[in-house]
């Protein structure tokens, strides 16, 4: 049959025949022209299947023209740069393309997989219910594998994605979506009422399927007539075009989505730094939907054969790729728009016959197509159709409506089908937030009803499939967006259209055609292509007592995949219709998700991968640790420096360095991350008083205390040291990661409780480098650098501020302590803070002066039982869990969490306590949050008694050490617990107090 | 003080060659973070008195005089910007100036980074990157925001119709300036409304 | 994503650039009288939340604008605000009328604590 060229000799209005351009289907070289998608290109070079099916690896051929196809679902590209599922129908086709076939192997047309179909009674609708259920132990072995291999579309990429993308805001007073007549005449309305207006279509070229479209519009064809309105609103000035943009959802207060292909199409683009893809967030006050309708196939015997297209796509394939799908072409139809189809094919020379299920139609292209002689069946229906790789010949039976079995039939040859069982307006992005639909007994389909949000249907998305009512409907839209959204929106001449176009018979709903044969036996009726759902598997469904529509969906499948019910829809809820004699809007519709087209994981992630993955907060001697050998812990977004290995060092080696240096000579943490917050008013200290448990109003001039805090719910939330810098002026020290949040805190106790306080709240965490000089050499060290101010332990005891110069620079000096040695927290404007680290560092030098990271820190801190928020806490800690009942003020009248903490729970016994932990073998380390058991036994279960909180090898005291929450902890000292690990090992340690080292203190006040 | 080392946070970036807008670090700047209480009018005369210029009250506005500029951040906070020699003066003068005047005033030249975008394209290039409607004329010069920035704090001042300071703390300044780079590389230029003629 | 307006500073922006605080009016018993207050009522502080279809009045803060924090009274269907009012006041009288539930008990005491 294929004697015939598939490219016609003329035709064609998108292609460039003088441009040809080559590349690859499944490794064969593919020749086509400039402008041809994929699908026109592959299909007129005689190729007819595009892929296997998802369940039953049938052989499938294209079925549409745009975004709804869903057969020919393809993969582009490779290795990295593979995407899958893309749709033929979209991919612009360029030199060196490469693309290939899925769900297939080894072959298109010898596929393995195919053998599911023989045994599809065994794979109906709810099969992954019924199929896998028994035996048990085969779950594992047999089924997870077998649906592991056939579950999913394509195949993932392989590798980091080498392009870029990028997502881009904007605003407009008005969104149109959709560029056919109905979009742009609205648009047009919109502009010259004033409004910014967004314009966005998913096609590279503006006009949707006015090129489709009969009739005439003041003396022009619909197609010129949309061409030049595209070309007027490309030049207005508040008007924003996007093509090759498919807007993929609608959210709330008219906050959309839209997904745009800018690289897709041509790599030279791409070659000059565009993104490949861009995802737009757009705000718009008014939202117009004119989004076009969706042709509906019929539900015949065998309807997913290749070559059976919509009427519409065989029209648009031959219009404006001039490819046909073959020599001779049924039009089955049951309603007139598909005339037009068999006239465009007429044209085209090719043999046509119309098979139509209506027994008549009073429309003017019927009448037309019996006087230009074209053999129309009236009354009839497609019953069989022969041949499995390609369509070689159909029944043709005759039908009358509700009619249910075949009486009279011939046989009919032919190589390609056009089908067309109606248009359903696309409603999905009406629907996305919670858009009202009613059923159109015209249509046969639902159109939109009613919206709380500002959104305006028109044209055929609105069930409006006239070209005249439809240009007024638009322009009467896009006036009222405007004037909805400006003051001064200037009133437009209402423009009065001259419209020839035909007049339409009425379209005759055909949920099923019956079939030759047995029924379901080999000859399926397909609803949802892309997820092999026939007629049988949602009256099965129906049968079995899934009655409501949305039981049935996930039952079967129906609806469910990218198609998310473009072109099943309507169909499958006919079909159910006709089983359960109810009508259509007493089954309802199942739910329109977003997205309307699937996009992908790069427009996604944008910008926001590799190094912009994640905000990274660097100190201001950030490059210095990268350059001596630091490795980073991430603390909240801070990376601060872990250890600094030397050349030959393990990290171990590193970290057992640090902490000795700091216990025996002198170290220097980088402490930048620290919060800070400086807090001034009269008032000040009292409202101190309310957001720590201890007391701050009794704190001197000039002296720091160490303060906790807690959460109205009694439970520890921060520490840290906070200074009086004056009587009315205080600097709070948090946590690196509860900066930002305790500053909002201590607003939100201002702002909305003591509002009368005159207290004034100013983080300044980043104003400030501030480092730890800690050790018995710390006070040397400093001193080195020519202090402007007395280092004296007398002037500057433990626990109290000064400030000046060190070393020329100005600092704060906070002589407090994280290891319990001497140590002084040294601040310095951020920008001098290399300067005057590496100041210290050189004096230094002769003391062995050596960095120190946060793991040092957290071994010397625990070496002296301080905790760590978060690690010794969790949440639900409270200051008497973790034995700082002394911190809480029992004179205060009130403070945060206080009325809490004396809620009996949490005085109560059985409370998880902090304790220390020794390990009987020195040398085991107990994991961190390794459980402690209240009786040891052979296996699981076991009752848990608490948990290792922090847990580390003590180089100071050369065994481990560990902190544990557990259960009257404070009460079992010398009791030795057992933790079960894994692999059946087993730690025992002693309960001790929590001061491992110095117990007195004494080196703190050195 | 001449032989101090400074080192600003974007000191170790330089100036990117393949962006269609230009970028560099400010540095030169100090910055006062000023609070008081708009309704005493003591505060209100005295920070006047001591900055030679009003305070704005009007939301995201910004006054100027001479070397200062005060940016608005809230109803009782703002950002004064001078030369970074004379911070520390002026800072000494607000004080006094505000004495025992429930107020408070820190120097913050160092809390923050600040980065200047020029060129055709700055507005759209932080669109990329933020949900404000920059080209809308809510941003006329003279106009301060804070904002959300990708996924940062940032403070936004645009200073003439083509040339916008972002201001980002100290630790974010790497992030934002590769989030810029890659938001401003050639090739990736979006114009909004690309017909409208803007002054 | 949903458009909030601070009436503080008069800024609109996405949700994400504003922070969401809870539930409004909700007394913190001990800011008045610390010494008396059973476990109930500071249970009823802590964790007791209205959760009404409808009308409902919300605690907000101007996260990335000028910082302050403001009330909304918010349809919890449609998601619409319906006004905004300062953080230390009570809705406007339209709105107060048309609350129902334990809101409207809510405001009928706190009107009559007033007088």
């Amino acid at each position: 049959m294929a004697s015939k060229p598939y490219r016609l000799a003329q035709g064609g209005s998108l292609i460039d025949r003088s441009r040809k351009v080559t590349f690859s289907f499944d490794g064969k070289d593919v020749s086509g022209f400039a402008g041809d998608t994929l699908a026109s290109a592959v299909l007129a070079s005689g190729q007819k299947i595009f892929g296997r099916s998802f369940k039953y690896h049938r052989p499938r051929g294209l079925v549409g023209l745009g975004s709804e196809e869903m057969n020919a679902l393809i993969g582009v590209g490779q290795g990295n740069k593979h995407e899958p599922n893309l749709r033929a129908t979209q991919i612009e086709i360029f030199d060196g393309l490469s693309a290939e076939s899925q769900n297939r192997w080894p072959s298109l047309k010898y596929d393995i997989g195919a053998i599911n179909s023989k045994f599809s009674r065994f794979l109906p609708g709810g099969f992954y219910y019924k199929t896998f259920m028994w035996p048990r132990s085969f779950w594992k072995h047999v089924y997870e594998p077998f649906i592991r291999k056939a579950a999913g579309l394509g195949k993932a990429p392989e590798g980091r994605d080498t392009d870029t993308y990028e997502h881009m805001h904007i605003h407009a007073d008005v969104i149109v979506v959709g560029a056919g007549i109905a979009g742009l005449a609205a648009a047009e309305a919109a502009a010259l009422a004033g409004a910014k207006v967004l314009l966005c279509d998913e096609n590279p070229v503006l006009g949707g399927i006015a090129d489709l479209t009969a009739g005439m519009i003041d003396g022009e064809c619909v197609e010129d007539y949309a061409k030049a309105l595209a070309a007027r609103l490309s030049a207005m000035p508040n008007v924003h075009v996007l093509s090759r943009t498919t807007v993929v959802g609608h959210f709330h207060q008219n906050y959309l989505m839209a997904f745009e292909r800018v690289g897709d199409h041509d790599p030279l683009i791409l070659a000059s730094g565009a993104p490949k893809h861009r995802l737009w967030k757009i705000r718009a006050h008014h939202v117009i939907v004119a989004t076009g309708a969706l042709e509906r196939p019929i539900a015949f015997a065998n309807n997913d054969r290749p070559n059976i297209m919509l009427a519409s796509a065989v029209r648009g394939m031959i219009g404006r790729y001039g490819v046909t799908p073959g020599n001779t072409g049924i039009v089955f139809t049951n309603n007139d728009d598909a005339y037009l189809t068999a006239f465009a094919l007429k044209k085209a020379g090719i043999n046509v016959r119309v098979v139509d299920s209506r027994s008549r139609s009073d429309g003017a292209l019927v009448k037309r197509a019996i006087a230009d002689g074209i053999d129309v069946s009236l009354g009839s229906v497609i019953s069989a159709v022969e041949g499995t790789l390609e369509v070689k010949a159909v029944k043709i039976a005759a039908y009358r409506k509700g009619q249910g079995r075949v009486i009279t039939e011939r046989r009919v040859e032919c190589d390609f089908i056009a089908m067309s069982g109606g248009w359903n307006p696309a409603l999905h992005l009406w629907c996305h937030n919670g858009g009202k639909i009613q059923f159109d007994d015209g249509l046969q389909s639902f159109r939109p009803q009613s919206h709380t949000d500002a959104i305006t249907a028109i044209g055929a998305a609105n069930g409006t499939m006239s070209v005249a009512d439809t240009l007024v409907e638009a322009q009467v839209a896009g006036e009222a967006a405007a004037k909805s959204v400006l003051k001064k929106a200037k009133t437009i001449k209402a423009t009065k259209f001259k419209i020839e176009e035909p007049i339409r018979g009425a379209l005759e709903s055909m949920w099923f055609a019956p079939a030759t044969g047995l029924y379901n036996e080999g000859n399926k009726h397909f609803i949802d292509f892309q997820n092999d759902v026939t007629a049988a598997d949602l009256e099965l469904a129906q049968r079995e007592g899934y009655e409501s529509i949305e039981h049935t969906k996930r039952y079967t499948t129906f609806g469910m995949a990218t198609d998310q019910g473009k072109t099943s829809n309507v169909n499958g809820l006919g079909v159910l219709s006709e089983a359960t004699g109810k009508t259509i809007p007493e089954i309802g519709t199942t739910t329109f998700r977003p997205p309307y087209t699937p996009y992908s994981f790069g427009s996604i992630a944008g910008a926001h991968t590799g190094a912009l993955f994640l905000p990274i907060r660097q100190t201001p001697i950030f490059n210095w640790h990268k350059s001596h050998g630091a490795t980073f812990e991430p603390v909240g977004q801070w990376r601060r420096a872990y250890t600094y290995s030397q050349v030959g060092e393990d990290k171990h080696a590193s970290i057992t360095r640090e902490i000795l240096c700091v216990r025996n000579k002198v170290g220097m943490l980088d402490a930048s991350t620290l919060g800070k917050i400086e807090i001034k008013g009269p008032d000040a200290a009292e409202f101190l008083d309310r957001m720590y448990t201890n007391t701050f109003s009794t704190l001197k001039v000039g002296r720091c205390r160490y303060g906790l805090m807690m959460n109205e719910l009694g439970f520890l939330t921060d520490d840290g040291v906070t200074v009086r810098l004056a009587d009315d002026h205080f600097l709070m020290h948090t946590t690196s990661g509860g900066a930002d949040r305790i500053a909002a805190w201590l607003e939100e106790w201002l702002q909305t409780e003591w509002t009368h306080y005159k207290v004034f709240v100013t983080p300044v965490t980043e104003q400030w480098a501030q480092f730890a000089v800690a050790g018995p050499k710390a006070r040397d060290v400093l001193a080195k650098l020519d202090p402007d101010f007395d280092l004296s332990s007398e002037a500057l005891p433990h626990m109290s501020f000064s400030q000046g110069h060190i070393g020329g620079y100005p600092i704060r000096i906070y002589r407090i302590s994280f290891s319990g040695e001497l140590s002084y927290e040294v601040a310095t404007p951020a920008n001098f803070g290399q300067g005057l680290w590496n100041a210290i560092m050189e004096a230094g030098e002769e003391f062995d002066l050596t960095a120190y990271g946060t793991e040092a820190l957290h071994v010397l801190r625990a070496e002296k039982g301080y905790i760590v928020i978060g690690d010794e806490t969790d949440g639900t800690t409270t200051p008497i869990d973790v034995g700082m009942d002394g911190m809480v003020s029992k004179k205060k009248p009130d403070f945060i969490g206080k009325r809490s903490l004396e809620q009996s729970f949490l005085k109560g016994p059985n409370r998880k306590q902090l304790v220390g932990l020794l390990t009987e073998e020195p040398n085991d380390v107990l994991p961190d949050g390794a459980y402690a058991v209240r009786v040891l036994k052979d296996k699981p279960p076991m009752e848990m008694i608490g948990q290792v909180t922090s847990t580390y090898m003590s180089p100071t005291l050369g065994r481990s050490i560990a902190m544990a929450l557990i259960e009257n902890g404070r009460d079992r000292m010398g009791e030795v617990l057992s933790f079960p690990l894994e692999g059946g090992k087993v730690m025992k340690a002693t309960i001790t107090g929590t001061v491992f080292y110095d117990k007195d203190g004494a080196r703190i006040n050195g | 003080m001449a032989d101090l080392h400074f080192q600003s946070a974007l000191a170790h970036r330089s100036m990117p060659d393949n962006t269609s807008i230009s970028m560099r670090e400010i540095s030169e700047r100090g910055m006062i973070d000023l609070r008081g209480l708009t309704t005493d009018k003591k505060f209100v005369a005295a920070a006047k008195a001591a900055l030679g210029v009003e305070l704005p009250k009007v939301p995201r506005t910004s006054t100027t005089f001479g070397d200062v500029q005060v940016l608005w951040l809230s109803t009782d906070q703002w950002l004064v910007l001078t030369g970074r020699a004379r911070v520390t003066a002026l800072l000494a003068d607000l004080r006094k100036a505000l004495g025992t005047i429930h107020s408070l005033a820190v120097d913050v030249s160092d809390m923050r980074a600040i980065i200047r975008l020029e060129g055709d394209g700055v507005r759209e290039t932080l669109m990329k990157g933020s949900t404000l409607d920059l080209i809308s004329d809510d941003y006329a010069p003279g106009t301060v925001r804070r904002m959300r920035f990708a996924e940062i704090a940032a403070l936004l001042h645009v200073v003439e119709q083509n040339m916008i300071d972002i201001y980002v703390f100290r630790s974010y300044a790497d992030y934002a300036w590769e989030f810029l780079v890659k938001s401003a590389r050639r090739g990736s230029e979006v114009k909004l409304f690309p017909n409208l003629i803007k002054d | 994503m949903i458009i909030v307006t601070c009436p503080v500073c008069n800024a609109s922006g996405d949700e994400t650039d504003f922070h969401y605080g809870g539930q409004a009016h909700v007394r913190r018993p001990a800011t008045t009288d610390a010494a008396n207050i059973t476990d109930e009522e500071q249970r009823d502080y802590l964790f007791i939340r209205h959760n009404p279809k409808g009308l409902h009045f919300e605690r907000w803060r101007c996260d990335r604008g000028c910082g302050k924090w403001f009330h909304a009274a918010r349809d919890t269907v449609s998601l619409d605000f319906k006004a905004y009012y300062g953080i230390t006041e009570l809705p406007p009288a339209e709105i107060i009328a048309q609350a129902k539930g334990p809101w409207a008990d809510y405001f009928k005491e706190r009107m009559k604590a007033k007088k």
